[in-house]
C-alpha cells in the first residue's frame, strides 16, 4: 500500500487512528499498559458498553436516536433476574431477550407512526423503562444465580473471556448486516433522505420498528452479561449508558444527521473510551478529571472529522 | 469608465478539477448581463469568485476601476456586491424589515417600529408590493425574492448578482421580477443573471457570456445572436432538434382516474392515458400538478371514485411501495430532497429501488448488484468516474439520469415524470426527451408534468392544464400551444 492510500484508509477510519494514538501513548507513560492480560481487561470492560453502541450505531445510521438503551438494560436485567429465580437459564435468557425486542419495537413504532422525533420519544420510554426496573424490583437488587448462568460473565473460551466472545461475534453479525443486507442498505438510505428511501418503494415504518428492535435486543445481551458479571440485577444498571455509547457512534465516524457511520469505527470508539479509563487509571490519575478527558477527546474527534 | 467590474484572466482550481481556466467577463454600468452554461461549466464558481466566497488562484478583479479581493461575501456586500441565491438565505421566522436591516444595525436597542417605517418607505419607493411587518415564512417564493432585492438596494449596492432567480417562480412573477430589473437598470445598477432558459435571456439580458467546461466561449450581444447560436456555444455542437419525437401513439388505454381528490389541493380531477402516448400536465406553481403525481403514487393522502391501471380496478395506494407494485412509477421533482440519497454511491442508489433483483432472503448479492448499476451507467451513459462515486459529487444532469436509471430498471405501466428537466443543461434536456420517447415507444403510459412550456407544448400528445388544484381542460393536436396553456393556467376558458 502506498503512503497516500494508507493516508486515506486512515482518514476513513479516524477512530483506528485515535485508538492507536492512545495506546501508544499510554504504553509510553508505564510499563504495566501494554500487556496482554490488560488488553483482555480493557477488552471485556468494553464489550457491554460496545454491544449497546452496535445497535446505537445502526438506530444513528438511519438517522435516529435512542436514550432508552440504559432503561432496556435495566428492565430486561432485573427480568432476567426474576426468571433465574423461579426457572430455567435458558427461559430466562429467552425472556430478557423478549423483553428488550418488545421495549425497542415499542419505540420503533411510536416513532414511525406517531412521526414522532425518536429524541423525545426515547426519552420518554427511558423514563418509563426505568420506573417498570424500580417497580418490579421495589428498588432492591436481585441476587444469586447458578453457576452455568454466571458462565456468560465470568468464564473463559480457550482463554478468551465469554463477554468478549459475545462482542466480538455481535460485532461480526452487525458488521454483516450493515454492509450485505437489504436492512443495512435501507438503513443508510433512511438516515440520507427519508423521503427518497420512501418514494423508492421502502417501507420506511416497518424497517424503522427492526431497527429500534435490533438497538432492544443487543441493550438486553448487555443486560444479560452485566448481570451474569456481577452475579446481580440492580435497578440503577445502564445509568447514563445512552450517552457513553453515543460518543462511542460518533467517535466512530458516524454523523447525528444519520445516513453516514460504520460498524468498526464504533468498535474503536468504544475502545478509545474504554483505553482511556484503564490507562487514566493505571497512571493514577483521580477519576474526577477522567470525565474532562472523555469530554475533550470527543470534541477533537468531532472538529477533525469536520476538516474532511 | 463605463466598465463597473472587470475579470480578467481568472483561474480557480479546485482538487482533480479546473474549474476556470483564464475567463475574462467585464460588467457595464446599468447592463443586464447574462451569463449561461451547462452545469459544471464554471458559472457559479465565477460568480462565487466575484462575491468574495472563493478567491481566485490567478487573475484581477478591477472594481470600480480599482483591483479588489475579497476575503468574505460580506466585504462584497459592503462594497456594493449583492449576491441573490437560488436558496434566499433569508432569516423566516424574522419579518421583512429585519431581514433587510440585519447586519447593519448599529448599536444594542432597535426600535421596532422604526425598522417598519423606513423598511416601508424603502418599499414603497421601489414600488415592491410587500408589507415590512410581514414574517418571511408567510412569503411565497418570488416576495422572498423582493426581499432580498430590498436588501441589496438598502446596501447600496452597484452590482447585483441573481443566481437563477426564476427557477421556482411562476411566469406572471418573472414578469414582475423583469419589470423591477427593467427598474433597477434605469437607476443604473448592474446585473449579473444566471438562467437556464434562453427565452428569458432574450426577454432581459443585454449581453451574453457563454462559459463552457471551465472556459469562456464567448461574449455577445443579445441583439446579434440566435437560441441556436448561443445553444451550440454551451453545448460545443449544433443541437439540430432539441425535441425528438417519434412516439407512435397506440389506441389502448392503459391508465386512468376519475374523480381525483388531494386535500385542498386537486379538487375533481379526470384523465386518461393511452400505452405510448405522452400525457402533459401544466399549471402555475401551486396549481396542484406535482400533488397529482404524489397523490396517485401514494406519497400524499388522495382519494378517487375510480383508478384503473391496464384494466385493473385500484381502490387505493397507500403507500410508493404498493404503487410501484402495481406499476405506476414516478420520477420526483426535486432530485436532491427526493429522487436520491445524496452521501450513497450511484450503484447504491440504483439497487435502493431495485433490492429485489439482487437480493436472496434480505442478503444483497453485491456483484450482481455491480452488473446492475454498471449496465444502467452504461445504459443512460452517466458520466462517472465508478459507480462508487458518491451522487452528491456528480452534476445535475447525471443525477437525474440515475434518478431515471433507478425508475425504470423495472419497467412501470405508467410513470409521473415530475419537473424531469428542471435545473439541468440543455444536453442532458436532449438526453431526457429521448428516453421520455423511448419509454412511450415501449408501450408505457407516460405523464409528463411540467413549468417548462417549451417542452411540454412539443413532446406531449395531449396536455391537461390545472389552476388552483381543478382541470381546466385537455389540449389536442394543434390546439397545444404555449399561448392556450397559459390562458387556461391563469383561469381564461380558451374559445
Amino acid at each position: 500500500m502506498s503512503w497516500k492510500a494508507i493516508l486515506r484508509k486512515m482518514r476513513e477510519y479516524p477512530a483506528i487512528v485515535g485508538f492507536v494514538g492512545i495506546v501508544i501513548f499510554f504504553a509510553v507513560l508505564s510499563d504495566r499498559f501494554f500487556t496482554l492480560s490488560n488488553f483482555l481487561i480493557i477488552l471485556r470492560q468494553v464489550s457491554i458498553q460496545a454491544i449497546i453502541a452496535f445497535g446505537m450505531t445502526i438506530v444513528i445510521i438511519s438517522g435516529g436516536i435512542d436514550l432508552s438503551v440504559g432503561s432496556i438494560l435495566a428492565f430486561s436485567a432485573v427480568v432476567l433476574a426474576g426468571f433465574l429465580k423461579s426457572g430455567s437459564v435458558f427461559v430466562a435468557i429467552l425472556m430478557a431477550l423478549l423483553v428488550g425486542a418488545a421495549m425497542g419495537a415499542a419505540n420503533g413504532f411510536i416513532i414511525a407512526k406517531g412521526k414522532i422525533q425518536p429524541f423525545i420519544v426515547t426519552l420518554a420510554t427511558m423514563a418509563i423503562g426505568r420506573s417498570l426496573t424500580l417497580v418490579y424490583t421495589q428498588g432492591m437488587p436481585i441476587t444469586g444465580f447458578p453457576r452455568s448462568f454466571r458462565f456468560i460473565g465470568r468464564g473463559d473460551i480457550a482463554g478468551v473471556p465469554v463477554p468478549i466472545v459475545i462482542m466480538l461475534s455481535l460485532f461480526a453479525l452487525m458488521w454483516f448486516i450493515l454492509h450485505n443486507t437489504k436492512l443495512g442498505l435501507y438503513s443508510y438510505a433512511i438516515g440520507g433522505n427519508e423521503t427518497a428511501a420512501k418514494l423508492s418503494g421502502v417501507k420506511v415504518d416497518r424497517y424503522k420498528v427492526v431497527i429500534y428492535m435490533i438497538s432492544g435486543v443487543l441493550s438486553a445481551v448487555s443486560g444479560i452479561i452485566l448481570t451474569a458479571r456481577l452475579n446481580s440485577a440492580q435497578p440503577t444498571f445502564g445509568v447514563g449508558y445512552e450517552l457513553d455509547a453515543i460518543a462511542a457512534v460518533v467517535l466512530g465516524g458516524a454523523s447525528l444527521a444519520g445516513g453516514k457511520g460504520n460498524i468498526l469505527g464504533t468498535l474503536f470508539g468504544a475502545l478509545i473510551m474504554g483505553t482511556l479509563n484503564n490507562g487514566l487509571n493505571i497512571l493514577n490519575i483521580s477519576p474526577f478529571y477522567q470525565q474532562a478527558v472523555k469530554g475533550i477527546i470527543i470534541l477533537i474527534a468531532v472538529l477533525l472529522e469536520r476538516e474532511n | 469608465m463605463d466598465y463597473i467590474l472587470e475579470v480578467k484572466g481568472i483561474t480557480k482550481i479546485f482538487p482533480g478539477v479546473v474549474a476556470l481556466d483564464n475567463v475574462d467577463f467585464d460588467l457595464k454600468k446599468g447592463e443586464v448581463h447574462a451569463l449561461l452554461g451547462e452545469n459544471g461549466a464554471g458559472k457559479s464558481t465565477l460568480i462565487k469568485i466575484i462575491s468574495g466566497v472563493h478567491r481566485a488562484d490567478k487573475g484581477t478583479i478591477l472594481y470600480m476601476g480599482k483591483p479588489v479581493s475579497f476575503n468574505s461575501p460580506t466585504e462584497a456586500m459592503k462594497a456594493g456586491i449583492a449576491t441573490i441565491h437560488q436558496e434566499l438565505n433569508l432569516f423566516e421566522d424574522l419579518t421583512v424589515a429585519e431581514n433587510i436591516f440585519v447586519g447593519s444595525i448599529e448599536g444594542f436597542l432597535v426600535s421596532k417600529r422604526k425598522l417598519i417605517n423606513v423598511a416601508d418607505e424603502l418599499l414603497r419607493k421601489l414600488n415592491f408590493n410587500i408589507k415590512a411587518n410581514s414574517v418571511v415564512k408567510d412569503l411565497n417564493t418570488s416576495e422572498k425574492q423582493l426581499v432580498s432585492i430590498a436588501k441589496a438596494l438598502f446596501l447600496n449596492s452597484n452590482v447585483i448578482i441573481m443566481d437563477e432567480p426564476t427557477a421556482t417562480i411562476t411566469e406572471h412573477e418573472t414578469n414582475i421580477l423583469f419589470n423591477i430589473i427593467r427598474d433597477l437598470k434605469k437607476r443604473g445598477i448592474s446585473i449579473i443573471f444566471i438562467s437556464h432558459r434562453l427565452e428569458e435571456v432574450f426577454e432581459i439580458a443585454d449581453r451574453v457570456t457563454v462559459l463552457r467546461d471551465g472556459k469562456l466561449v464567448g461574449t455577445v450581444d443579445v441583439n446579434s445572436t440566435s437560441r441556436q447560436e448561443l445553444i451550440s456555444m454551451m453545448v460545443g455542437r449544433k443541437i439540430s432538434d432539441m425535441y425528438p419525437k417519434y412516439n407512435v401513439l397506440k389506441e389502448k388505454e392503459v391508465f386512468s382516474i376519475e374523480g381525483l381528490n388531494i386535500g385542498r389541493m386537486v379538487r375533481n380531477v379526470s384523465f386518461n392515458v393511452k400505452e405510448g402516448e405522452i400525457f402533459g400536465i401544466a399549471g402555475l406553481v401551486g396549481s396542484g400538478k406535482s400533488e397529482i403525481a404524489l397523490g396517485i403514487y401514494g406519497y400524499m393522502p388522495a382519494k378517487w371514485k375510480q383508478m384503473k391501471v391496464a384494466g385493473k380496478t385500484i381502490d387505493k395506494i397507500k403507500s410508493p411501495d404498493q404503487a410501484l407494485k402495481e406499476g405506476i412509477a414516478m420520477v420526483p421533482e426535486d432530485r436532491k430532497t427526493m429522487g436520491l440519497v445524496l452521501e450513497l454511491d450511484v450503484m447504491k442508489n440504483i439497487v435502493l429501488q431495485n433490492v429485489k433483483e439482487v437480493e436472496n432472503a434480505g442478503v444483497i448479492n453485491w456483484r450482481r448488484a455491480q452488473k446492475m448499476a454498471s449496465e444502467e451507467v452504461e445504459k443512460y451513459s452517466i458520466k462517472v468516474s465508478s459507480i462508487k462515486q458518491k451522487v452528491k459529487t456528480l452534476s445535475g444532469g447525471n443525477q437525474q439520469k440515475v434518478v431515471l436509471a433507478k425508475v425504470l430498471r423495472k419497467a412501470p405501466k405508467v410513470i409521473f415524470m415530475v419537473e424531469p428537466t428542471r435545473g439541468i443543461d440543455v444536453g442532458a434536456k436532449v438526453d431526457v426527451y429521448k428516453i421520455v420517447n423511448n419509454l412511450a415507444n415501449a408501450g408505457i403510459g407516460v405523464v409528463f408534468i411540467s413549468s417548462e412550456l417549451p417542452e411540454i407544448v412539443r413532446l406531449c400528445d395531449r396536455v391537461m392544464v390545472m389552476h388552483r388544484g381543478r382541470s381546466m381542460g385537455i389540449l389536442e393536436g394543434a390546439g397545444i400551444t404555449q399561448e392556450n396553456i397559459l390562458k387556461l393556467a391563469t383561469g381564461v376558458d380558451v374559445k
